[in-house]
């Protein structure tokens, strides 16, 4: 009884109806797989930035390796230079004349 | 109306049609998806593992074996390095033209080109060496020539710039990278490493892809480097020394060593004959690999007897004033202990005399001394807690050096004959004790009492940097009294005084402190008893100036010169060696 008082009081009697522009299944679909694809282009792109790097570390890492190597021949051909053999079969050695000592250092 | 029918059973047609089809595609799609779930799901484990297989590559890094390096005028230089060489290797299969390879192959590096022909023909092997240690330019040079089924792979050899120095004392590292003998045996663990690893998703190339996350890498961690006590002109006097010495001496093997007193720090060992050890392989008698200072106990002769009479003096039982009657020999059981000719028959001797003429019945006295007036039980287990407990023989000094070996001590109380077995190593015979165990027990008898362990390694410098200096260790502190230490060396000292020139010294150096003992020691037989005619040379000695330095030690096996073999074969080595640290400077004189 009551409801029906209010209602008749304050309830409009004209009601306005708003279009929307919805999308459609298909089109939600289809925006989805698109958004989907560009994700995998993205990430395909990034991946392959990626592992380009890795030709260019893989590189450098040669190089790096084939310097040590040429490092480490030079350390072993400067010690062969200045081996104890060498030193005693050179020019300047086989020109040395034997000494003897005439005195001790004190100290 | 007679239409309808007609329109009506051709919509139902076309209807089923559209049905039909659609239910085949449904089967279709059907049968991709349970192919596909097959695939992916039931057989993930299998396709995964094929795909791993192809795409993922496990490496080992192998880790740098560590440097070792030596003194020299202060500064370190390296001894043993490592250089990259190429092995040439071939797979016989796709050598479709095993001639023209063959010359090819030895155009660039040599060698006989019909043996890499017979090689390249192998039809039982996959896998043919065809040249090993190839320099970096003819490796270069054979990969550019592209030889089907021949190829060169690159790998780590251990160098030598010094050659031949030291051979011994450093050992050699075998094919399968295994440190052998000498300081790569003893420290092959620190040497060697650990390998590194690296695990990752690869390209067709090998080439490791940055993207996966799962990838490992490992680094490896490289080997220590080692840097020794060994000077390095030290070590080739020594060597220079000990090749002269022996080929005057007529001798064909020997070793000498120069320890430091007051550290125990090894400064050369010298080895004859020696080897290459970068061509280890080459040499047929494998006896060469040991160091023979370290890994070759003798029954070292009369330079035991300093140590005898440390003994004795420490035990109190002398002094070094002490004089007694020698009746010229001592019957001990069956068998009689007897003098050098020279030596004299009986008389009042004292304690510098035992020294000085090296009397064997001298060392017996000394001996008996120990057990109260005889060679007692009392006197063989004083003797033998010197031997063993004071001095450190029969057990291996712990010297970082594979094969070393202990020595033999006989036990006071068990087996037979012990009286006279006690005597004779109250001389130096009847046990056996290294050329360094010798060394390190006179260091420590006139160091003033301390034992160091000999030690060949000054400082190791760890992958990471660290550096870990190794200091002296001292084993024993009251080997003998300080004041016994001080009469051990006035004795020793006038010993030398009263010898020097029978070892070839021209002078006495007076501003040195130079003490000596010579030792000849009979040959033992391999079935007991001893040779008549063949002898060892010992020679134990120390130089310094107002303390003790250096201890020598040289040993001359089976001389063929005239005269004794301690004093004519190995005293002129000792007194080179002398000769040579006072010359460069090596030794300071003494103050006063």
């Amino acid at each position: 009884m009551s409801r029906q008082r209010f209602s008749s009081r304050n309830q409009n009697t004209t009601t306005f109806k708003t279009k929307e522009q919805a999308i459609g299944p298909v089109s939600n679909t289809i925006m989805l797989i698109i958004l989907a694809c560009l994700l995998g282009l993205l990430y395909l792109t990034q991946v392959t930035k990626t592992n380009a790097f890795s030709y260019r570390i893989n590189d450098l890492k040669e190089k790096q390796s084939s310097l040590q190597t040429e490092h480490d021949q030079l350390v072993v051909d400067s010690a062969r230079l200045q081996s104890l053999e060498r030193a005693r079969s050179s020019e300047v050695a086989n020109k040395l004349a034997n000494a003897t000592p005439s005195a001790t250092i004190q100290n | 109306m007679r239409n309808q029918p007609v329109a009506i059973s051709h919509h139902f047609t076309a209807l089923s049609r559209i049905r039909l089809w659609y239910v085949c595609l449904l089967v279709v799609a059907g049968v991709f998806v349970v192919r596909l779930f097959y695939l992916q799901v039931i057989r993930h484990d299998y396709y995964q593992t094929a795909a791993l297989t192809k795409q993922l590559k496990e490496y080992e890094v192998p880790a740098s074996r560590g440097i070792i390096e030596a003194t020299s005028n202060g500064k370190t230089v390296p001894i043993v390095l490592n250089e990259s060489k190429y092995t040439l290797f071939a797979d016989p299969i796709y050598v479709k033209d095993p001639k023209a390879a063959a010359d090819a192959v030895a155009r660039i590096i040599g060698g006989d080109a019909n043996s890499y022909e017979a090689q390249l023909k192998t039809d039982n092997t996959r896998y043919v060496v065809l040249a090993k240690k190839l320099d970096k330019d003819k490796a270069e040079a054979l990969d550019k020539l592209e030889l089907k089924g021949i190829g060169t792979r690159e790998a780590s050899y251990r160098t030598y710039p010094q050659g031949q120095l030291a051979a011994q004392l450093l050992g050699f590292v075998n094919d399968e990278g295994s440190g052998k003998y000498g300081l790569e045996e003893a420290l092959d663990a620190q040497l060697k490493g650990a390998p590194g690893q690296l695990k990752a998703i690869t390209d067709a190339q090998g080439v490791p892809l940055a993207s996966n996350k799962e990838n490992i890498v490992i680094e490896p961690q490289q080997g220590d480097r080692v840097i020794l006590t060994v000077d390095l002109g030290m070590q080739q006097q020594l060597e220079d020394a000990l090749k002269s010495g022996l080929e005057r001496a007529q001798s064909k093997t020997g070793s000498a060593l120069i320890i430091e007193v007051k550290t125990g720090a090894v400064k050369a060992v010298a080895n004859y004959p020696t080897y290459n050890p970068a061509e280890f392989f080459k040499t047929e008698d494998a006896s060469v690999f040991n160091n023979a200072a370290v890994s070759a106990p003798l029954e070292v002769g009369s330079i035991m007897k300093p140590l005898t009479t440390a003994a004795a003096l420490d035990l109190g039982v002398i002094n070094k004033e002490t004089t007694y009657y020698d009746p010229g020999f001592f019957q001990i059981g069956d068998a009689r202990v007897t003098n050098i000719e020279e030596a004299g028959g009986a008389a009042t001797r004292s304690v510098a005399d035992i020294l000085q003429l090296s009397l064997n019945t001298g060392a017996t006295w000394l001996l008996m001394q120990m057990g109260g007036g005889e060679i007692n039980k009392q006197a063989r287990e004083r003797w033998y807690d010197y031997m063993t407990d004071h001095y450190g023989f029969g057990k291996p000094t712990g010297i970082e050096q594979g094969y070393e070996a202990g020595g033999s001590i006989p036990d006071p109380n068990e087996g037979f004959g012990l009286d006279i077995q006690y005597a004779n190593a109250a001389f130096g015979q009847g046990m056996t004790a290294t050329p360094l165990q010798m060394a390190a027990a006179l260091a420590s008898a006139i160091n003033g009492g301390t034992y160091f362990r000999p030690r060949l390694v000054e400082k190791i410098i760890r992958h990471d940097g660290v550096e870990k200096v190794v200091e002296p260790e001292i084993v024993r502190q009251d080997v003998v009294g300080a004041r016994v230490s001080d009469d051990l060396r006035s004795l020793l000292e006038f010993a030398f005084s009263k010898n020097y020139m029978i070892y070839g010294m021209r002078n006495s150096h007076p501003e040195y402190s130079i003490g000596t003992k010579t030792g000849t020691a009979q040959v033992p037989k391999p079935e007991g008893g001893y040779y008549d005619d063949r002898f060892n040379g010992t020679f134990l000695g120390y130089i310094g100036g107002d303390t003790p330095q250096y201890v020598i030690v040289v040993r001359v096996n089976e001389p063929k010169i005239a005269g004794y073999a301690g004093s004519r074969a190995a005293g002129p080595i000792f007194s080179s060696v002398v000769e040579n640290l006072i010359n460069n400077g090596n030794v300071t004189p003494k103050t006063n």
